[in-house]
């Protein structure tokens, strides 16, 4: 069934950080679209929407891919 | 030349690999954050033996690899990352090519900027003048109409889409779409509605019920997309050019230095100088590295570093700055930082560190169009149901829907903030105030701190002679003269201070002086008038002349050091006959620039790198009562960053290289256009006099063109805001659109001109234009 998650992600600062971070989710299997509210340096919103939930050791694994990204907190449904 | 060293491991034969291993600094470009630069990190690392570490201020990742991997197999790793990878021999020429691709951008804005505005204004005069009309004049419309429409506004379309990508909304897509809707309007209307018929003619009426697919709005599309051009095109040429404040800085490092080898002095380029190497400074000469003196005694110019106006005095074993002056003797120095090492290359990465720190501000335009867009699609949606629930064809439901689109796009908002900016920055410049970085007008919040460097700021940054004193039996008179003579031969400026002193109190020009003699910056000495004179520190006088210093002028002395002066002692026939206070002075207009600083609710803080004493000496005259001391360059940007974070918004003025860093930081940039061209290019105004009353002039007048600028957009977006119900209830004609245009544009032309009468403040006795 098709979830959708927002992520609460830190480090991200421009619109390279959100293609990164984009390119990297959509990398993970099952990942049909990944969207991000841009916050620069503080915590920004990453919703990703996928086949099945993803498990949070693989988000945070393509987050710390993409560069000094870190999952902030518990996600959202 | 790619630096390649092998490194320092001995290991043979149980690791080869590691003995051959190669070094590279690679220039890497396109990163925009800190994170960027982990990212490619990461990356290089994976690389099977290698290790990178990459500095996004310097922008270079310096990276061990072993034979097995090639310097271009790192640069395509860089490159697949999404950046760019070069080895510095290119360096140079990526320089170049980036002055080089940065004209061609503006020659290429400008070329579709002509192009558009020549075929925009036909179709603008057929469209509106009916007796212009001809047969068939929609047709030649359309032919003039589409270049504008598709390659004139390729770059709106363009980034349209690249941000649509990232699901973000900026004014280009305000603008994409409203040309988009307009361009393909028309067409529609051509080919498939009645617009198409050889005798039609713009309808004239105002509200013009049910007439869509019978007009045009060929000249919306043309208009707008010409108009906005015209506003980037302004933007480009008033764009400071990146980079310029790092250049400047690098610049000021010596270009050759004479290395002593084998007791013999050679002439190398200052890169080739190696730590450890002695080499020899002449007095005018800058310091090639940073070092410990050797051999000679001079005074050595450190306000690049510290702001003190007194040169230090050096001798064997103290530590000299690479880059600054030497102002006395010879000397010989011992290198101990050199290149990328040195305190002047730590300063540059201050700079660029403080630079790269300062997130992109997002442009006003682009925080309005973030919302605007989407309330804009909205309506036309609803609009679009809205009329097809009333009963409505498909056909004039989506005449309404996209007239609604079509009226959304102020034209005028690519104008609103660039004629602001060229008006404003054209009167600060009649004022002597440069504005080099009109973007940082956008975001100046209510600035309510103002830190002020001391020396060449608050003060002239010269000494002059401040006040002599004559032991009882001498005349003060006799004093100036006869110090002023032998200190005339000395470049000290101390000594230059004292004798300009000399003949100005004395109205008349000084004594030739004979045998003069400069003694390791100690002292003079010289005859005069038939005296034998010294002049100089009182420890000096003693130790080599055995004079004492009587009590009045110790005690006139101590009060001038306590008051962050330099004192010296004047000799002559046997005894210590007058002591010479001299102090960097301050400007005149200081004080008063203060007061005004302090009327607009500013709080005045002063931040130098020079002594306690000397600082609260000069805040005391100039009315400060925040002081901070005696900080390096380092700590200027910290002390900045410490009053952001306590919720401050803080302006800075200053004129030296070591404030080019804090200038970056600070929220909004004031330099000095007497000071040094590092802080002039690091900062966002530059006061050509170097004058403080031009301060509060200039914050003004940033003020008032920040608010011009919101007043043009509200306008811009408030006309077409108005026209947007005309719209929706199906009464657009393209009169409506063009009034809103012409409207709209006259409004912000006409409010950005009157920038032009700011005025400021006029001080009783100085006249300004």
């Amino acid at each position: 069934m098709a979830a959708n998650t927002i992520y609460a992600v830190t480090g991200m600062t421009c619109e390279h950080c959100v293609h990164a971070v984009s390119s990297e989710l959509t990398r993970l299997g099952g990942v049909t679209g990944v969207t991000v509210e841009l916050v620069p340096g503080g915590q920004s919103a990453v919703t990703v929407t996928s086949d099945e939930p993803l498990l949070t050791d693989d988000v945070s694994a393509a987050l710390d891919e993409a560069g000094d990204y870190q999952l902030a907190g518990p996600e959202q449904r | 030349m790619s630096q390649e060293s092998s490194p320092d491991s001995t290991v043979i034969g149980d690791r080869p690999e590691a003995a051959r291993a190669r070094s590279v600094e690679l220039a890497i470009g396109g990163m925009t954050c800190a994170s960027c630069a982990s990212r490619i990190e990461k990356k290089l690392n994976r690389v099977g033996g290698v290790t990178a570490v990459v500095n996004f201020a310097t922008e270079t990742a310096s990276v061990t690899y072993p034979p097995a991997v090639t310097a271009d197999d790192l640069i395509s790793v860089v490159e697949k990352t999404g950046y760019t990878a070069r080895v510095p021999a290119e360096r140079q020429a990526e320089v170049a090519e980036a002055a080089q691709a940065a004209q061609h951008e503006a020659d290429s804005l400008r070329i579709r900027l002509l192009v558009s505005l020549a075929l925009t204004i036909p179709v603008v005069l057929l469209a509106m003048i009916p007796a212009l009309q001809f047969r068939n004049w929609q047709w030649a419309s359309l032919t003039l109409a589409s270049p504008v429409a598709v390659w004139g506004a390729w770059p709106f379309h363009r980034a349209a889409v690249v941000n649509a990508r990232h699901s973000a909304v900026t004014m280009d897509t305000l603008v994409s779409v409203g040309v988009t809707a307009a361009y393909l309007w028309s067409v529609y209307a051509l080919f498939f509605g009645t617009a198409g018929d050889p005798g039609m003619r713009m309808s004239f009426a105002w509200l013009a019920a049910g007439s869509g697919s019978g007009n045009t709005y060929l000249e919306v599309a043309s208009g707008v997309t010409a108009l906005v051009l015209l506003g980037r095109y302004f933007e480009a040429r008033a764009k400071r050019r990146s980079g310029a404040a790092l250049r400047a800085l690098m610049a000021l490092g010596a270009k050759d230095v004479a290395v002593l080898r084998d007791g013999t002095e050679v002439r190398i380029p200052a890169e080739q100088l190696a730590a450890g190497e002695q080499f020899t400074v002449r007095p005018g000469e800058k310091i090639a590295a940073d070092g410990i003196v050797a051999d000679g005694r001079s005074a050595v110019d450190t306000s690049m570093l510290t702001g003190e106006p007194v040169p230090a005095e050096v001798g064997p074993g103290d530590a000299v700055t690479g880059g600054c002056i030497n102002a006395g003797g010879w000397l010989v120095v011992r290198a101990t930082r050199v290149g990328a090492n040195t305190q002047l290359a730590e300063m540059a990465r201050l700079v660029a560190g403080a630079q790269a720190g300062k997130a992109p501000v997002q442009r006003l335009a682009d925080r309005i169009s973030a919302v605007f867009v989407p309330s804009v699609i909205g309506m036309a949606l609803v609009t679009l149901t809205a009329w097809l629930a009333a009963g409505h064809s498909a056909g004039a439901a989506f005449t309404a829907a996209v007239a609604v689109l079509i009226i959304a796009c102020p034209c005028a908002m690519g104008l609103a903030t660039p004629t602001a900016i060229l008006v404003g920055t054209g009167r600060g410049a009649q004022l002597g105030i440069l504005i080099k970085g009109p973007e940082v007008l956008e975001s100046t919040k209510a600035i309510d701190t103002i830190v002020l460097d001391k020396t060449g700021t608050i003060t002239t940054g010269r000494m002059a002679l401040v006040n002599v004193t004559a032991a009882s039996g001498t005349h003060p008179d006799d004093v100036l003269r006869l110090a002023g003579a032998v200190e005339d031969f000395s470049e000290h400026p101390v000594a230059a201070a004292i004798a300009a002193g000399a003949r100005e109190r004395l109205g008349a020009a000084l004594p030739a002086a004979e045998e003069f003699a400069s003694h390791d910056g100690m002292g003079v000495s010289g005859i005069a008038d038939g005296h034998a004179i010294a002049v100089g520190r009182a420890a000096w006088l003693q130790r080599e002349l055995a004079l004492a210093v009587p009590a009045e002028l110790a005690v006139r002395a101590a009060a001038a050091e306590t008051a962050g002066q330099t004192a010296v002692f004047a000799a002559w026939d046997g005894q210590v006959r007058g002591v010479l206070a001299v102090a960097d002075t301050i400007k005149p207009t200081s004080p008063e620039a203060i007061t005004r600083l302090r009327r607009m609710g500013l709080r005045p803080v002063l931040l130098t790198g020079d002594n306690e004493r000397a600082a609260r000496a000069i805040a005391a005259q100039a009315g400060i009562d925040e002081v901070i001391a005696g900080v390096l360059p380092a700590a200027k940007v910290d002390a900045i960053k410490q009053l952001q974070d306590a919720g401050r918004v803080v302006a800075m003025a200053g004129d030296g290289v070591n404030d080019a860093a804090a200038l970056v930081q600070a929220d909004l940039g004031l330099a000095m256009g007497t000071g040094t061209d590092a802080a002039i290019e690091a900062s966002d105004l530059t006061l050509v006099r170097g004058d403080l009353l031009a301060v509060p002039d200039a914050i003004r007048l940033s003020r008032r063109t920040l608010a011009t600028i919101k007043g043009n957009l509200a306008w811009a977006f408030g006309y077409n805001t108005l026209a947007i119900p005309l719209a929706a209830l199906g009464f657009l004609s393209p009169l409506v659109g063009a009034a809103a245009m012409a409207f709209s544009s006259v409004f912000v032309v006409t409010n950005s001109l009157r920038l032009r009468r700011f005025r400021p403040e006029t001080l009783a006795s100085t006249r300004l234009p």
